[in-house]
């Protein structure tokens, strides 16, 4: 009864968003010739036109703390309390099959023991999740990537991560079946030059979002790079403190008016702005800070507050 | 050089990011309630507990807000009382130089970094860990001990110390130096003449709820055993089945005196009405509160709260 409030409310919400849209189509000052039918397009829309005033909210591993990391219940709630992007990983299975699973092992997220490249899919399917902490009780078994996409389906988008190097053209095939390419973020920390060589022509039809991390030694370079190639809609950035080249490049990309995703999940990410001060210290002194220092998109394990402190702010509907 | 002066500075900015926390913990810690307010609330929770025959259904929280914060860490604990949740469950086991700390598991691997039995490290050496959230990553939060635990929760919530059974006589020490006699709950699975055996010293002292499982052919005997002199402050029972005809005792003990206390957990303790289902629908809780049970202890203490204030059964 409560989800069915929370849906209606949020139809109701993406009714006015989705007529505010298509009043700027009627202005054309959009190319696109689709015109913006469900959640997921505004989210995409939002995510290709980045702006201070709308924060998009991304949730690591699903809600984690509602339902096991990497379930379809974890994505589901992130629906319900209105996520723009889950974040989620994928991993192979002895069949060839794309399964959510973060561990290289099932071992810590399972009530099963082993390498998820031992099992088969439906060998995996007969084990369940546990909660965080790994407290027992959940009924939920481990999604294959098909499943996760059809429940996103036109409502979420998704950022895929352990795919980069690896599964790039399995998931593709994935998205492709589902009807989800303009759903799913894939994102990688390697150079333009070697994601072409490796991916070749899908790199031009998929949304990939380079992630600026420690094995970047020239930041503005490598973006460089993209943007003549690629040019992607977002980077992922991550700085250990406030001196180092990547946070000052938040700025550059600031300017070329690209969607900068941060995660402060710890402290390494983003020099101590992390969701841990924002329960200390309150919300401003974490969240807000990496707003006021140019974030676009927030990746957090405390859906619910970021999304209560976004709409408290006027940055989210 | 130029590396070594951006080492320099971000291990600068790390220490400057240590400092602003350390004294933002510092303030939490000196925001004073009044002790008025800490005897009203605490009291209240304690004539309810006593009371087991007000309409009130109290909700208790299996091992701290362990979704928010880690399991059986002081801020579980601070969240519970946040919450408005009644009574929290704690493990307690004790070290190797026989202090008392909070942990669930026989070892520390499954909640911090380290790894072994609770038993074989010193508080010392388990102070220097952290424990982990629920994706296994450390936090900002210590292994808390018994009495820093019990300290947070005077005069604020009522306090199950789950595994004290067998280390009851230093539990009692530590209760009774942090004053919090009247807040502590004690359960254990034994009947009525083994209690007062291995027990019997502190069955005038602190509340004892016996624990019984209704598919224990010998279940009513043992229910009928703790009757004899009196009724207990709660009964605990497992409920591997919801047709089990004992379900239809919890009015009359009720009536009697006795809190009915069932956990919501798992299906094996409540006949398959389990937060699990309650997640997707809350009529789930309907169940307790058609059966007169008045105690629920809950993996999902934020959906259960919010069920039992829309009925008016808890405030």
């Amino acid at each position: 009864m409560i989800n069915f409030f929370i849906s209606m409310r949020m139809l109701k919400k993406n009714f006015i968003l989705i007529l505010c849209f298509q009043f700027v189509f009627a202005l054309g000052f959009s190319q696109s010739a689709v015109p913006l039918k469900t959640k997921s397009d505004s989210i995409l829309y939002q995510f290709k036109n980045p702006s201070k005033d709308r924060i998009l909210a991304v949730s690591h591993r699903g809600a984690w703390n509602y339902a096991p990391e990497n379930s379809l219940m974890a994505i589901q709630r992130c629906i319900d309390i209105g996520i723009d992007i889950v974040e989620i990983d994928v991993r192979l299975t002895k069949d060839g099959q794309l399964v959510l699973m973060h561990d290289k092992t099932i071992d810590r997220t399972t009530t099963g023991k082993g390498k998820v490249s031992n099992f088969t899919l439906a060998e995996l399917q007969s084990f369940r999740l546990k909660n965080a902490c790994g407290v027992k009780g959940s009924r939920q078994q481990i999604p294959t990537l098909e499943e996760a996409m059809l429940l996103a389906k036109g409502k979420i988008m998704i950022n895929l991560d352990k795919v980069e190097g690896e599964t790039v053209k399995e998931a593709y095939e994935i998205l492709k079946k589902t009807g989800t390419i303009n759903q799913a973020i894939f994102k990688g920390r390697e150079t333009v030059q070697t994601m072409y060589k490796k991916f070749g022509p899908i790199m031009d039809t998929i949304i990939y979002m380079p992630i600026v991390i420690d094995n970047v030694d020239d930041p503005s370079q490598y973006v460089n790079d993209y943007n003549e190639k690629q040019k992607p809609y977002a980077y992922e950035v991550t700085f250990k403190s406030v001196n180092s080249k990547k946070f000052k490049l938040i700025k550059e990309l600031n300017k070329l008016n690209v969607t900068v995703l941060t995660i402060p999940l710890w402290d390494d990410l983003t020099a101590g702005y992390t969701d841990e001060l924002v329960l200390l210290e309150g919300p401003d002194a974490g969240w807000g800070w990496l707003i006021e220092n140019g974030s676009n998109a927030i990746m957090t394990d405390r859906p619910d507050e970021l999304l209560n402190y976004l709409r408290s702010k006027g940055l989210h509907d | 050089m130029k590396f070594k002066i951006i080492g320099i500075l971000s291990l600068v900015a790390a220490l400057c990011a240590c400092e602003k926390k350390k004294t933002a913990l510092e303030k939490r810690d000196t925001t004073t309630i009044s002790v008025d307010n800490d005897t009203i609330r605490i009291e209240k929770l304690i004539n309810n507990l006593e009371n087991s025959n007000n309409k009130e259904i109290m909700v208790i929280a299996h091992r701290g807000d362990w979704r928010n914060a880690p399991e059986n860490s002081l801020q579980a604990i601070q969240n519970c009382i946040d919450m408005g949740v009644d009574m929290v469950e704690i493990d307690v086991r004790e070290t190797k130089d026989g202090q008392l700390v909070l942990m669930h598991d026989t070892t520390i691997d499954r909640t911090t970094k380290g790894k072994g039995p609770v038993k074989e490290w010193t508080l010392d050496s388990l102070r220097t860990l952290r424990l982990v959230d629920g994706l296994s990553v450390p936090t900002n939060h210590q292994i808390p001990t018994l009495e820093e635990a019990l300290l947070l929760c005077k005069g604020k919530i009522l306090v199950n110390l789950d595994k004290s059974y067998d280390i009851f006589d230093k539990c009692f020490e530590v209760v009774e130096k942090t004053g919090t006699l009247n807040q502590v709950i004690i359960k254990g699975g034994k009947t009525k003449s083994e209690v007062e055996e291995e027990f019997g010293e502190y069955l005038d002292k602190v509340f004892f709820m016996p624990v019984i499982n209704l598919s224990n052919p010998d279940a009513v005997t043992i229910i009928d055993e703790y009757l004899e002199d009196g009724s207990p402050i709660a009964f605990e029972f497992i409920v591997p089945q919801d047709t089990i005809a004992t379900i239809n005792r919890f009015k009359s003990l009720r009536e009697n005196g006795s809190g009915v206390w069932v956990n919501s957990l798992w299906s094996p303790h409540n006949g398959g009405h389990e937060d699990e289902k309650a997640v997707l629908d809350p009529s789930v809780y309907d169940w307790y509160v058609d059966n007169n049970i008045d105690m629920i202890q809950t993996d999902r203490p934020g959906i259960l709260l919010e069920y039992l204030r829309g009925k008016g059964l808890h405030d």
